[in-house]
């Protein structure tokens, strides 16, 4: 199954490659936009939650004394997109390819990793405004190199349960309005906004549900070792690892066993 | 390795009509699995077996299966029942340049088209230049494909297809395309590619292209395979059934012909055409006239009231829409007298000096002044010409004329 992957890399690169050429070419600034977009998010959200709402932010794991909304919440924002993106992207890809999934045989998942390729680097661009960011904050630590396995196993994730949701949404049309407006629950049911200990103080009731949510697991864990410079428990990245993995070798299994036919269903 | 590129065994493929699709969760769930479906078999029960090396064709009407059947040998559909089993790398040119991208280059498009088909990059890479040659658009290569014209982008398309060197190459109505020059280009490589010794499996409507290209040829109707053998032969009998099918059709419509059909009508209404049928001189129906042979065409009609003298006029019109002729009884000087209840009007077209094609006939039928429509009756009959021997002429009509030799000086 996984060998299928590496035999076919370069269709998935030409459609990475398509993608890319693609996405921001008729614009001026061209990937200058793509930051844009989560900079000005992240420009609203941090005047409106922490002048408005005055959330105030966990110490700084280089400094207690201080703390930093922005880079938090900046910090969530990265994780959550990279869920988020991976998902409505590749629940998009067959729909949006099924004018030539229906006249040319090739493996369905090959424009969803493609446009995932292009997507990750988008977020390799925004993970390395958070760097420059937390830089200036002089809030560096070892603990970083931890954020690679964490979001290596948050890809993973989000493209077992992208390839899933993109067979279903090929099958029935509004599946993917429905998936928008789960994330936006799931979204407020994730630490991005608001740090864990602020839920724990006023609303604890709500504790088990954000804790039941495998997303704020993947971002706590970051908040961990990019924001406080903690090391999470021993088995917190082994577990998000593991989890990962099985949901993307489940998610591409489902896809394959229900792809075979896509052809006729777009 | 056996000497079969494809087999197929006993394939059957059903698609299920729902009459209204659940195509959304909500319905699905609100409403439960849609109850009235319909099985729909668009192949059924087709055996058979491309030899290596050959170039095999497919006819049949359309929608008798030859796309889904081709889908299925590609592999984009997978077949409800039986099996099919391909030897070799397989390129189907279902469409051409389907894959590419309006905003990327011809050659970004080249490369992204040559991977959807399977080529490697190694492979992309050598041969690139030669898939640039054989389209001809090397001035063009840098510009989004969206800058190209149709015929631009069908060669990019088929240049990528046929460089892939596939074993079997599969080709859908796609070498109607393009410009003459490039027609040609794309049969040469067909025929250079068989005799390289790859099988060639082409669907297409162009009888006479099939019949030089195929070795073997199957007809499908209605998802089966209707004969398979040699490509004259098959194409003969297809042919033969083809034109049966237009006499029956032509009969029937001749026959139903009347005037309760539901035309609008014009005219007072006094008299009305029943019904016009096309007949040979011994009054024995046909379905189509013949160029140089006398038809009859049978007019009927009914008067509500003693009528005098009523001029019955034929508008003949080619299927261009060009009129050719007008007649009528008045200028012919045939008086039809009083006429009352039903009536019968021959007109003989003698010697029928119309060229083969499609005529189309529209009645009007006017009081003894020529004065007052009494009824009128447009598209009344359509029929075909036809000519056993000879030419089929150019224009509408054979003028009675003579060539003679003169060598006085006028």
């Amino acid at each position: 199954m996984l060998s299928d992957l590496y035999a076919r890399r370069a269709l998935i690169w030409a459609f990475a490659n398509r993608d890319f050429a693609t996405r921001y070419r008729s614009s001026v600034l061209g990937w200058a936009w793509s930051l844009l977009q989560p900079l000005a998010t992240l420009l609203v959200f941090a005047v409106v939650f922490s002048v408005v709402f005055r959330i105030v932010p966990p110490p700084l794991g280089a400094d207690p004394s201080r703390g930093s909304y922005a880079a938090f919440l900046f910090t969530g924002l990265v994780t959550w997109n990279l869920f988020n993106s991976l998902i409505v992207l590749s629940m998009s890809q067959l729909k949006s390819n099924g004018e030539l999934l229906r006249k040319v045989q090739f493996p369905g998942w090959a424009p969803i990793f493609g446009a995932s390729i292009v997507q990750l680097v988008q977020v390799l661009l925004e993970l390395i405004v958070l760097i420059l960011m937390f830089f200036w904050q002089r809030n560096v630590g070892w603990t970083w190199i931890l954020a690679i396995p964490i979001l290596v196993a948050m890809a993973l994730f989000a493209q077992g349960i992208g390839l899933m949701l993109s067979i279903l949404n090929a099958r029935f049309g509004d599946v993917q309005y429905i998936v928008v407006v789960v994330l936006g629950a799931l979204y407020f049911l994730t630490p991005v906004i608001y740090p864990m200990s602020m839920v724990e103080d006023t609303a604890s009731n709500l504790v088990i549900f954000i804790q039941a949510n495998p997303v704020a697991w993947f971002v706590q864990a970051m908040h961990d070792v990019m924001y406080s410079l903690q090391a999470p428990e021993w088995w917190v990245i082994p577990g998000l690892l593991l989890l990962g993995v099985l949901t993307f070798i489940v998610g591409l299994a489902v896809f394959n066993r229900n792809s075979e036919d896509i052809g006729e269903l777009l | 390795m056996t000497d079969i590129a494809v087999n197929l065994e006993h394939v059957s493929k059903r698609f299920i009509r729902h009459v209204d699709r659940r195509n959304s969760l909500k319905e699905r769930i609100i409403r439960g699995r849609s109850r009235t479906s319909e099985d729909f078999w668009a192949v059924k029960d087709v055996s058979i077996e491309i030899p290596k090396g050959s170039v095999f064709g497919l006819i049949g009407h359309n929608g008798s299966g030859k796309s889904t059947l081709l889908k299925l040998m590609s592999g984009i559909y997978r077949p409800t029942e039986g099996k099919i089993h391909t030897d070799g790398r397989l390129a189907a040119l279902i469409e051409l340049g389907a894959g590419f991208h309006p905003d990327m280059t011809g050659l970004e498009n080249i490369k992204l088209n040559g991977s959807i088909l399977g080529l490697s990059r190694k492979e992309i890479n050598d041969s690139t230049q030669a898939i640039i040659d054989f389209s001809g658009l090397r001035e063009f290569i840098n510009d989004p494909v969206k800058h190209y014209s149709s015929g631009m982008y069908v060669r990019l398309g088929f240049s990528v297809a046929v460089h892939m060197k596939p074993d079997i190459l599969i080709v859908d109505e796609v070498l109607a395309v393009g410009d003459e020059e490039f027609q040609r280009r794309c049969e040469d490589h067909l025929y250079s590619l068989r005799r390289a010794g790859k099988t060639i499996i082409v669907v297409s409507h162009g009888m006479g292209q099939l019949e030089s290209l195929c070795d073997e040829i199957s007809w499908l109707e209605h998802g089966q395979v209707q004969e398979t053998g040699p490509a004259t032969k098959v194409i003969r009998s297809y042919l033969e059934r083809v034109n049966n099918q237009e006499s029956v059709r032509n009969a029937e419509i001749s026959a139903d012909r009347s005037e309760d059909e539901g035309s609008l009508r014009a005219g007072s209404g006094q008299i009305r055409t029943r019904s016009i049928a096309l007949r040979n001189v011994e009054n024995k129906p046909l379905d189509h006239a013949e160029t140089g042979s006398t038809t009859r065409l049978a007019v009927t009609l009914n008067a509500k009231e003693s009528i005098l003298g009523p001029n019955v006029r034929l508008a003949i019109q080619h299927e261009g829409g060009a009129l050719v002729t007008m007649l009528n009884n008045h200028r012919l000087g045939t008086d039809l007298g009083v006429v009352n209840g039903d009536f019968t009007v021959f007109v003989d077209l003698l010697n029928t000096p119309l060229l083969p094609g499609r005529y189309r006939i529209h009645i009007d039928v006017f009081d003894h002044t020529g004065a007052k429509l009494l009824d009128n009756w447009s598209d009344a009959l359509e029929f075909p010409v036809r000519r056993q021997r000879g030419e089929i002429g150019q224009g509408f009509v054979e003028l009675p004329a003579q060539f003679t030799l003169s060598t006085q000086q006028e």
